[in-house]
């Protein structure tokens, strides 16, 4: 499903909680919303759910205008979407399989399809217990089989890594890593990003209502310019106090030592550099890593820099 | 009503005959119906005839009571849960999940009825049995409006415990203190009020109308006078008209007001 926000504004009194964003969602990609509390980002996932009135801009969903398309266009739209709320709590009464059989049921999906999902999210065991009884992230693991039950084209997942355990995030992996092969677009929200980078094609930093950044991983770090971290082992230990010093002088950088293993910051284009200083000391490098700066840090040097 | 509409009001049933707490007011009216059919086999011939009229002011309290506890909660309950966006991402207007919700916790209002009102009808001789299940339709309408004040009072709540206390206000308020409100009026006014604004006040109120209607069907007009109880009650239409737009009145506007609000979720 191709979607795209095109000015987006929705304000809640004096409160501008989206202020003319313009985003897109492409098939089988795995977009990640991240931001500050407050940044808009649950504002967006309710004007993809058609949960909001919006006060400008316009949600094309493949080419048409959501709004204008009429209540069956937006019922069509919505047939095709997948969705995990924040923190979901279901039913207390019902059981994981009761609960999962009214969607399927609402969702016009076969029966059988119940237990393959209760598979995926690790709930067999648990299907016939009350909700009650479920811990946090199993409430999360029951609220992923909800939201992928009919193979949404458009799963939007709102903070999915809360509560989840290891179990919890390999089922979510597998998740994403399904809408992914199968072509289906994912949106999710995180505050985790060390956790979501290696899964995500791109991501879009929302700030104060507005889209403060948005590109893939790679072209968010470039963008920062942010330094990489580098080890080094040396091939001997004599030199080691030598070509910290040469290092550090040449980089203007502290660098930390430990008997042969030197480390410091660099931008990304020295690399080189910082073997050339070595070699310049008369010595070698017997083992060496490169460590990128993670979208963590890319997004709060985003954020700094946007404000 | 589409496939979620249908869905839901399954899902709603399915939730509702597990809620403790209308398990236990069911239980409750069960047993105290029970008790007044039991009564009425056991009394003398005289007090028989009580029967259905005692089961009738025990309805009168207990019915909007069960109704306010099914639907106090179908929307503010989702909405601290965090299910009422969940539910209106599904292709399904708001105001067949409002109506699909009413459904699913109506039918289950009417088996509470039905069971209470069956209990009683089981502790009597076939004839009073069915005589008492004659009650039945009134019953469902009484339970039917006080439901439709639950969900009304469901969708303007931010909170649970909000929308709780609304629900205990309105039945203290229709239930219980409609009648003495209407008696202090007529002592402060010294029975100056006119016949015609009692009786307006007593229809004004679901519960009101209720027990008048019944008790004047079941012991006539004559005992209700030697009761001091001269109340001229609508005609038939009129009090047609009156419970539909008790039920569907406030179903209208807790749907409208899901309708205009911006953010649903909140």
């Amino acid at each position: 499903m191709h979607v795209a926000l095109d000015g987006i504004a929705v304000h809640f009194g004096p409160v501008h909680a989206l202020a003319g964003v313009d985003l897109a969602l492409a098939p089988g990609e795995v977009a990640v919303l991240a931001g500050p509390n407050g940044a808009g980002k649950s504002t967006l996932i309710g004007v993809l759910l058609g949960l909001l009135k919006l006060d400008a801009g316009r949600v094309m969903v493949d080419g048409r205008d959501l709004v204008a398309g009429g209540r069956r266009f937006q019922r069509e739209v919505r047939a095709q979407l997948g969705y995990l709320p924040e923190a979901v709590a279901f039913a207390e009464n019902l059981t994981g399989r009761q609960v999962l059989r009214f969607f399927a049921r609402a969702r016009g999906v076969k029966k059988g399809r119940i237990a393959e999902v209760l598979e995926q999210v690790g709930l067999t065991a648990a299907a016939d217990r009350a909700v009650r009884g479920y811990s946090r992230g199993m409430r999360q693991r029951l609220g992923l089989g909800i939201a992928t039950i009919h193979k949404p084209a458009l799963l939007i997942l709102d903070e999915p890594t809360g509560g989840l355990d290891q179990q919890g995030l390999t089922v979510l992996w597998e998740v994403l890593e399904e809408a992914r092969r199968e072509g289906r677009t994912v949106l999710l929200s995180t505050h985790d990003l060390a956790l979501i980078e290696k899964r995500a094609d791109r991501v879009h930093v929302l700030s104060r209502g507005r889209l403060a950044a948005s590109g893939t991983p790679e072209s968010l770090r470039r963008e920062t310019d942010l330094p990489v971290r580098v080890q080094v082992e040396l091939a001997d230990e004599e030199r080691a106090e030598a070509v910290a010093g040469g290092l550090s002088q040449a980089f203007g950088m502290p660098v930390d030592l430990d008997t042969r293993r030197v480390g410091l910051d660099v931008g990304a284009d020295d690399l080189f550099g910082v073997l050339e200083a070595i070699r310049s000391q008369q010595s070698s490098v017997s083992w060496m890593r490169v460590e990128e700066p993670g979208l963590d840090a890319v997004y709060e040097a985003l954020l700094e820099a946007r404000t | 009503m589409n496939r979620v509409g249908r869905a839901l009001v399954i899902h709603e049933l399915s939730e509702r005959l597990r809620d403790r707490w209308v398990l236990v007011v069911t239980l409750l009216f069960i047993l105290l119906a029970s008790g007044v059919g039991l009564y009425g086999r056991a009394a003398e011939e005289g007090a028989a005839a009580v029967t259905a009229p005692s089961l009738v002011t025990l309805a009168t309290f207990l019915v909007p009571l069960v109704a306010l506890v099914l639907g106090h909660d179908a929307i503010v309950g989702e909405r601290e849960r965090h299910t009422l966006g969940l539910l209106l991402s599904l292709p399904v207007g708001r105001g067949e999940v409002l109506l699909a919700k009413f459904v699913g916790r109506g039918l289950a209002l009417a088996l509470a009825i039905g069971l209470g009102l069956g209990a009683a009808a089981l502790m009597v001789d076939p004839a009073q049995g069915r005589a008492l299940m004659g009650l039945l339709p009134s019953t469902l309408l009484l339970g039917g409006a006080f439901l439709s004040i639950g969900v009304l009072i469901s969708s303007i709540s931010r909170r649970h415990a909000t929308a709780a206390s609304l629900a205990v206000a309105v039945w203290f308020l229709l239930v219980l203190f409609w009648d003495l409100g209407l008696l202090a009026g007529l002592v402060a006014t010294d029975g100056a009020l006119p016949q015609g604004v009692i009786a307006a006040l007593s229809a004004a109120n679901p519960a009101g109308l209720y027990r008048l209607a019944l008790l004047e069907r079941l012991t006539g007009a004559a005992a209700l006078q030697e009761l001091g109880l001269v109340v001229k009650l609508p005609g038939g239409w009129a009090q047609a008209g009156l419970w539909t737009s008790w039920i569907l009145g406030p179903l209208a506007v807790g749907g409208a007001l899901l309708l205009r609000r911006k953010a649903v979720t909140t």
